[in-house]
């Protein structure tokens, strides 16, 4: 299956989580999904959802807007945060009229067009429901058959369902069916769900680093080989600020992080380097070098 | 003494549309699943109620509505649909209105944004052997930032109430 997506990949993947970008245009083309780039950085509107609604509403629009330059119908939001801004947005823009007017008349101004039909995927779903795991399956040149796995799926791109999200709240599987497919084992844990704390490094960063520090702690106790995320801020509080959080909590983590992107990349047979694995902060060596044995 | 504020009440209902507030019966499962709870004492039920009762001034110059983790675990588990995530963030936009205290974070993404379109300036990252790296010496492609005219609309749209 082949399929053509624009690609919008907000603040925080093009501003210091390159190894989620670098995976993603790596792996993705080669499970048939090529992706077109916008003419346009911008956020999403979700910092700015705290400040001023309508204003995070806006950039919401305005990103579906620049996709709707593309002349494609499907955009790929590879973060959590940004794919429920948007939708979030998507849905109060919908249901408001006096809002959408507004909005529609500012995009206008600068010679954009409001679109709401735009459908919005995750690399989740757009590899489980659209390329589907079958698809998957037949690409993998290299099963990670030794790696035992935990995913964290992250809170905003399953919660809350009724706006829409792309697995179930309460029991995400679809993560864990992708890790599944590159040979690789994903056991399932009692903190599964817990949250990053990303969203408080903006007001309470140690807080952010204990949250994300205690769960990196509860994984290494259960001896997984990793943990697999598919979100920018999971990424940066898992991996990047690993250290930082061992600090905080007062453990010494030593757990490999690293992107859903990165482990099928692996699984592709694609080189270290392009997929970034020597950007991970997190000690991926001790996973690397247990399916190169 | 704390005061209920009638006006300030229905300014959240407002910003709410239509999320039913007044429909918390207080069973209190958005505070037993909430992140921040343990580490930050957040207790959503608790901010239902006090909105519910009016005292809305007290929260939006409060600091607890800035410990919300955003994880809309409330949103997901809430029998009510009242949301509690939702009510915290009508209450951000209030403090903001009101220029009460709110992190400066969230002020300089603001004005990030204005500058470059994105909430987060570019940064030099280095390896795991401590090379520095940036997106030019890793071939990733340079995508330009917003066009002259975002500027004066997004600012437009930060007027809005």
């Amino acid at each position: 299956m082949r399929v053509k997506v624009a690609v919008f990949w907000g603040c925080c993947i093009l501003a210091s989580q390159y190894a989620y970008e670098m995976s993603v245009r790596e792996v993705l083309p080669k499970l048939g999904v090529e992706l077109v780039d916008l003419r346009e950085v911008l956020c999403c509107g979700d910092p700015v959802r705290s400040v001023n609604d309508f204003a995070a509403n806006y950039l919401s629009m305005r990103v579906l807007a620049l996709a709707n330059l593309t002349g494609l119908s499907d955009l790929l939001v590879p973060c959590n945060r940004c794919h429920f801004t948007i939708s979030e947005a998507k849905r109060a823009v919908e249901r408001d009229e006096k809002v959408r007017e507004k909005i529609v008349g500012m995009l206008k101004a600068e010679g954009l067009e409001y679109n709401s039909d735009i459908k919005v995927w995750h690399v989740i779903d757009l590899l489980h429901d659209c390329i589907d795991l079958k698809g998957v399956g037949k690409a993998v040149v290299r099963p990670l058959k030794a790696l035992k796995l935990a995913s964290h799926v992250g809170c905003q791109i399953i919660r809350y369902s009724d706006l829409g999200r792309v697995d179930d709240a309460e029991n995400p599987r679809k993560m864990d069916e992708l890790i599944c497919a590159t040979g690789a084992e994903s056991v399932d844990y009692n903190e599964k769900l817990d949250c990053c704390g990303s969203h408080l490094m903006l007001s309470h960063p140690d807080t952010a680093l204990s949250l994300a520090g205690g769960k990196v702690k509860a994984l290494q106790s259960l001896g997984v080989d990793g943990l697999v995320v598919s979100c920018p801020d999971c990424g940066l509080m898992f991996d990047s600020k690993q250290k930082e959080a061992g600090t905080t909590i007062g453990a010494k983590l030593n757990l490999p992080v690293l992107y859903l992107t990165q482990l099928l990349g692996l699984a592709l047979n694609i080189e270290q380097e392009k997929l970034g694995l020597q950007l991970n902060q997190s000690p991926v060596e001790q996973l690397l070098s247990k399916i190169s044995a | 003494m704390a005061k209920p504020n009638l006006e300030s009440r229905e300014k959240i209902l407002r910003k709410l549309r239509g999320r039913e507030l007044i429909n918390c019966f207080q069973c209190i499962k958005c505070t037993s699943g909430c992140t921040a709870l343990k580490l930050l004492e957040l207790k959503p039920h608790e901010i239902e109620k006090l909105v519910n009762f009016s005292f809305v001034d007290e929260l939006a110059s409060s600091d607890i509505i800035w410990t919300c983790a955003t994880c809309l675990k409330c949103v997901q588990r809430c029998p009510q649909k009242a949301s509690p995530y939702h009510v915290i963030v009508a209450l951000r936009n209030l403090a903001v209105e009101r220029e009460a205290k709110v992190p400066e974070a969230f002020m300089k993404a603001v004005s990030q944004i204005l500058e470059t379109g994105l909430a987060e300036a570019y940064q030099k990252v280095t390896t795991r052997k401590m090379e520095a790296c940036d997106r030019e010496s890793l071939k990733l492609p340079e995508i330009p930032a917003p066009k002259a005219g975002f500027q004066a609309v997004f600012l437009k749209a930060l007027e809005e109430r």
